[in-house]
């Protein structure tokens, strides 16, 4: 046959002996793809809180009479802080720097469950003022939107965990390196729904 | 008789690292801003929509640099985007039950 | 063991996955047969419990016919054994008849047609007749399946729980059903709320592979125009899958915290908005039927144009068809709410929308019958249930027109006439197509036949009791019967519809024992089914030129794709049948090596009979 033992494939490209698809790994393909789901899922949340607000805008309080701003302000330069050290331990194993993948990927995962703490002391904060899922539209919207969220970020962090353990062991190169791009992928589609999330859930 | 092989990919284009600092202080400067005009004593609809503006524009930073959606082929970038008019589709036809009343 | 596709730099660019596997397969029977990661055999566990699932959706039915034609008759033989909360001594009570609609409802839409159609034969045929040697994340293939089962069982777990199973239709409309005060149903509302968001997570992982794997793992010359329908169709109906189950999955979400955290998404006391509930759920249904028959039409044009051995008519319309019906689908779900108090100007949008989308299913319909047209038929088992396809889909498009018009609907919304048409497309439509598919391709996964002459009766005795069965639907329904009703002779102008009730559930009983037949044929034919072969349809398709049942890893050298699926009776070849990756000589005087293999030319059909 006429393939050569030189012409090793980059896994980092689409599967060889393929068509073209979309021109990038199968896996960084599916997890845009799972991402399009991701929306949908959102879109029932967020969309449901924004027709039953417009329906009923009294049932709302005005920003930070009921919620607490500042707090969830740190919370959300958090967040995005963790997408900043996120996209630089994908940089530095792009350069095949482990050290510093590893260092980016830890602070990632103790930010990222810092933020999940806050978000806990946050409602731990709301219970005991009587703001609870029941209080009415506010209280449902609120729980039911920001508790997903949340959701999404505990399972973001319990895959960053897996994630570092991998890089721990060395198993991402220069070469192959797919597996911190996409939760990379997925943990900043976690803090873009946040951005959405903060502006409209507590400045709104 | 040899087999004849799809056409190979074209090599990635390779690109210096996004200024991934400047982004991030980019963000935090937005967010600033959003925490101040939220307060201002203008009216609701306008605050709102500078609000949404603003987040946007946030969403897009992420998008863009951090999900490297800038450098991205095009097909990606469709896939990306694909189920926003949809999204579009379900809100605005709800919406309109209540002000088409 | 490659278990994950594709597995690159083991051998510097060597066909991937065909070396590995053209060694011995050194796979326990637990990891060959139960925790599989083959796409194959995912696709045979979602046919078994599918079917299973489809039986016990008809035995409800049964039931449910039981009352409708023997109003306050005790169940024959045995319904002495159902419990008090179901059956007054053998007597179906009101409340469990609402269950069972409910439950036959949601049986059939989510644990039957629809793994029958995108769990199995997306699973099945997509690798093969892509040419690739697995879906893209073969695990989590796995993962979609041992998912399913749980919500299954689940599901099942409601009818045994107190307060019985779910009573608030397969649509779950709130306040009903988010407040068990209202419906007198609580465990079972929420478990039937519970087993559908894992079923949900399922499905959207499969979505998510589906889509993955056409896009990605398409053969060296299988061109996207190059593909069956069957599998057009299935990419499209994932893509419905992956963006419509999450809008499900969270309304249920909300449906679920209404039920038990106090929340108030759907309970107007507190500003709720019951009709919130029925666009969520409806954005998600339009979309989930076009899933429940989209599949179905792809995997029906691929037997109609072997029937008719020639190429399907029309092949691009047919593509640009089947993504126009995936992308309106979205925009037509206030149909199913004319009745419901929404803005009117809103239904007007939603009449014009649902008139548009009847125009892509109708090109597909004319484009089946030039695929016949002239065609030199062959009326196997799959043929039949293919044209009967056709023919029921119809009659349901049909019906489907006239509740289109907004002020028609005010008179049939929630009448029989509804279900008429609804089993019209789903089960004159979708499941004939099933029973031609499970047909079809049962020699590939099986390696044997199924019996052509006891299909043939299954075929016909079928068709003739499901239309017994569901035509007068049409009638009752414009006479006014409502859906749902336990007793619809309370009603005094209905009681004249007795007797056409009765000889509905005498139809409906035979047409279930009808179906005996298929059951014994396809599992005795498993043991004693006549050997297969590779192509016993002489089918164009990638996966005939496999063994029956293909080796994992499906094929041993990537196959290169020269052409397109339906190249049947081409003037090429002395066969009639051309299959996608056989490389023709080039003929004396041709360009050494053509850029593109050129479209054929509309043949005659060929005066030879095939050769077997």
């Amino acid at each position: 046959m006429a393939h050569s033992l030189a012409a090793v494939p980059d896994v980092m490209q689409p599967p060889p002996d393929r068509e073209f698809g979309a021109g990038v790994y199968n896996e960084k393909v599916g997890m845009w793809i799972f991402l399009g789901s991701e929306v949908m899922f959102f879109t029932a949340l967020i969309g449901s809180y924004i027709i039953l607000r417009v329906a009923h805008p009294d049932a709302w309080a005005a920003p930070g009479k009921m919620l607490n701003i500042p707090v969830t302000a740190v919370n959300t330069f958090l967040l995005i802080c963790s997408s900043v050290t996120m996209v630089k331990a994908f940089a530095a194993i792009q350069d095949g720097n482990q050290r510093l993948l590893l260092r980016w990927l830890i602070a990632t995962v103790l930010i990222g469950a810092s933020f999940v703490g806050v978000q806990i002391y946050e409602y731990t904060h709301l219970i005991e003022k009587g703001f609870i899922p029941s209080e009415g539209l506010y209280g449902s919207t609120f729980y039911t939107m920001t508790g997903f969220h949340g959701f999404h970020v505990t399972m973001g962090v319990l895959c960053m965990i897996y994630v570092t353990w991998k890089a721990f062991r060395r198993k991402y190169t220069a070469q192959d390196h797919r597996g911190v791009e996409v939760i990379g992928l997925y943990w900043h589609f976690v803090d873009l729904v946040w951005i959405i999330l903060f502006t409209i859930v507590y400045l709104i | 008789m040899s087999v004849p092989s799809p056409a190979p990919a074209p090599a990635p284009v390779r690109h210096a690292h996004p200024n991934y600092v400047g982004i991030f202080v980019g963000l935090a400067l937005l967010t600033g801003l959003e925490l101040t005009v939220a307060f201002l004593p203008w009216p609701k609809r306008t605050l709102i929509l500078m609000l949404v503006g603003l987040a946007v524009w946030k969403a897009l930073l992420v998008a863009l640099y951090f999900m490297h959606l800038r450098f991205e082929r095009p097909r990606l970038r469709l896939l990306a985007v694909a189920p926003l008019p949809f999204t579009v589709i379900l809100v605005v036809t709800v919406l309109m039950e209540h002000f088409g009343k | 063991m490659a278990t994950s596709i594709p597995r690159t730099g083991q051998g510097g660019g060597m066909a991937f996955g065909g070396d590995a596997h053209a060694h011995h397969d050194d796979r326990t029977f637990l990891r060959k047969y139960i925790f599989s990661t083959d796409h194959k055999i995912i696709g045979i566990q979602f046919l078994l419990m599918s079917l299973l699932f489809l039986l016990l959706g008809g035995v409800l039915a049964m039931l449910m016919r039981w009352q409708l034609g023997f109003p306050g008759q005790p169940l024959p033989a045995g319904g002495g054994m159902l419990p008090e909360t179901m059956a007054a001594r053998g007597v179906i009570l009101p409340e469990f008849y609402t269950s069972l609609v409910t439950m036959h409802g949601t049986f059939m839409v989510f644990f039957a047609i629809m793994p029958l159609l995108v769990g199995v034969f997306g699973n099945y045929l997509i690798p093969l007749k892509i040419g690739a040697p697995d879906m893209a994340f073969p695990r989590l293939n796995m993962a979609s399946f041992w998912l399913a089962v749980p919500a299954g069982f689940l599901m099942l777990s409601g009818f045994f729980v107190e307060g019985g199973h779910a009573a608030a239709g397969w649509t779950s409309y709130a306040p009903l059903s988010a407040n068990s005060e209202y419906s007198g149903v609580d465990m079972g509302q929420k478990i039937w709320c519970v087993s559908l968001i894992v079923l949900g997570l399922s499905s959207i992982l499969g979505a998510v592979n589906y889509i993955t794997t056409i896009i990605q793992l398409r053969a060296p010359g299988m061109h996207w125009f190059r593909l069956p329908l069957s599998i057009w169709s299935l990419f499209v109906t994932a893509c419905l899958v992956l963006l419509a189950m999450p809008v499900l999955s969270g309304a249920i979400i909300m449906l679920l915290f209404d039920q038990t955290i106090g929340t108030h998404f759907f309970l107007p006391p507190k500003g709720g908005q019951p009709l919130l509930w029925q666009h969520l759920f409806w954005f998600f249904g339009h979309p989930e039927v076009y899933i429940l028959i989209l599949p179905a039409m792809g995997m029906a044009s691929d037997i109609i144009a072997n029937g008719s051995r020639k190429p399907i008519f029309g092949y691009t319309s047919m593509v640009l068809a089947i993504i126009a019906i995936g992308f309106l689908g979205w925009g037509v779900w206030g149909h199913h709410m004319f009745m419901s108090g929404m803005n009117p100007t809103l239904g007007t949008t939603f009449m014009i929308s649902t008139l548009l989308i009847s125009v892509p299913s109708a090109i597909k319909v004319f484009n089946w019958l030039g695929t016949m047209w002239e065609g030199n038929i062959t009326f196997h088992v799959p043929m039949l249930h293919a044209i009967a396809f056709v023919s029921m889909f119809v009659i349901g498009g049909l019906s489907g027109v006239f509740m289109a018009a907004a002020p028609v609907d005010i008179y049939i919304h929630d009448t029989y006439f509804i279900v008429a048409h609804l089993h019209y497309v789903l089960f004159g439509g979708s499941l004939f197509a099933i029973f031609a598919a499970v047909t079809y391709w049962y020699p590939k996964m099986f390696g044997k036949l199924m019996s052509e002459r006891w299909g043939k009766v299954h075929f016909w005795l079928t068709f003739v009791f499901y239309n017994c069965v569901f035509f007068p639907m049409h009638q009752l329904g414009l006479q006014g019967h409502m859906r749902r009703i336990y007793d619809p002779n309370q009603y005094e102008y209905l009681r004249h519809l007795q007797p056409l009730n009765t000889f509905i559930s005498i139809s409906a009983f035979c047409l279930f024992t009808a179906q005996i037949i298929f059951a014994v044929n396809f599992i005795s034919s498993w043991f004693r089914g006549a050997p297969a072969g590779n192509n016993p349809w002489l089918d164009n398709g990638l996966e005939w030129t496999l063994p029956s049942p293909p080796p994992h890893g499906n094929f041993a050298t990537v196959p290169t794709v020269y052409r397109g699926p339906y190249e049947y009776s081409s003037p090429l070849v002395e066969e009639d049948y051309l299959p996608q990756d056989r490389q023709l000589p080039p003929s004396p005087g041709a360009p050494r090596a053509p850029a593109r293999p050129q479209p054929p030319l509309m043949p005659a059909p060929h005066p030879s009979s095939p050769t077997h």
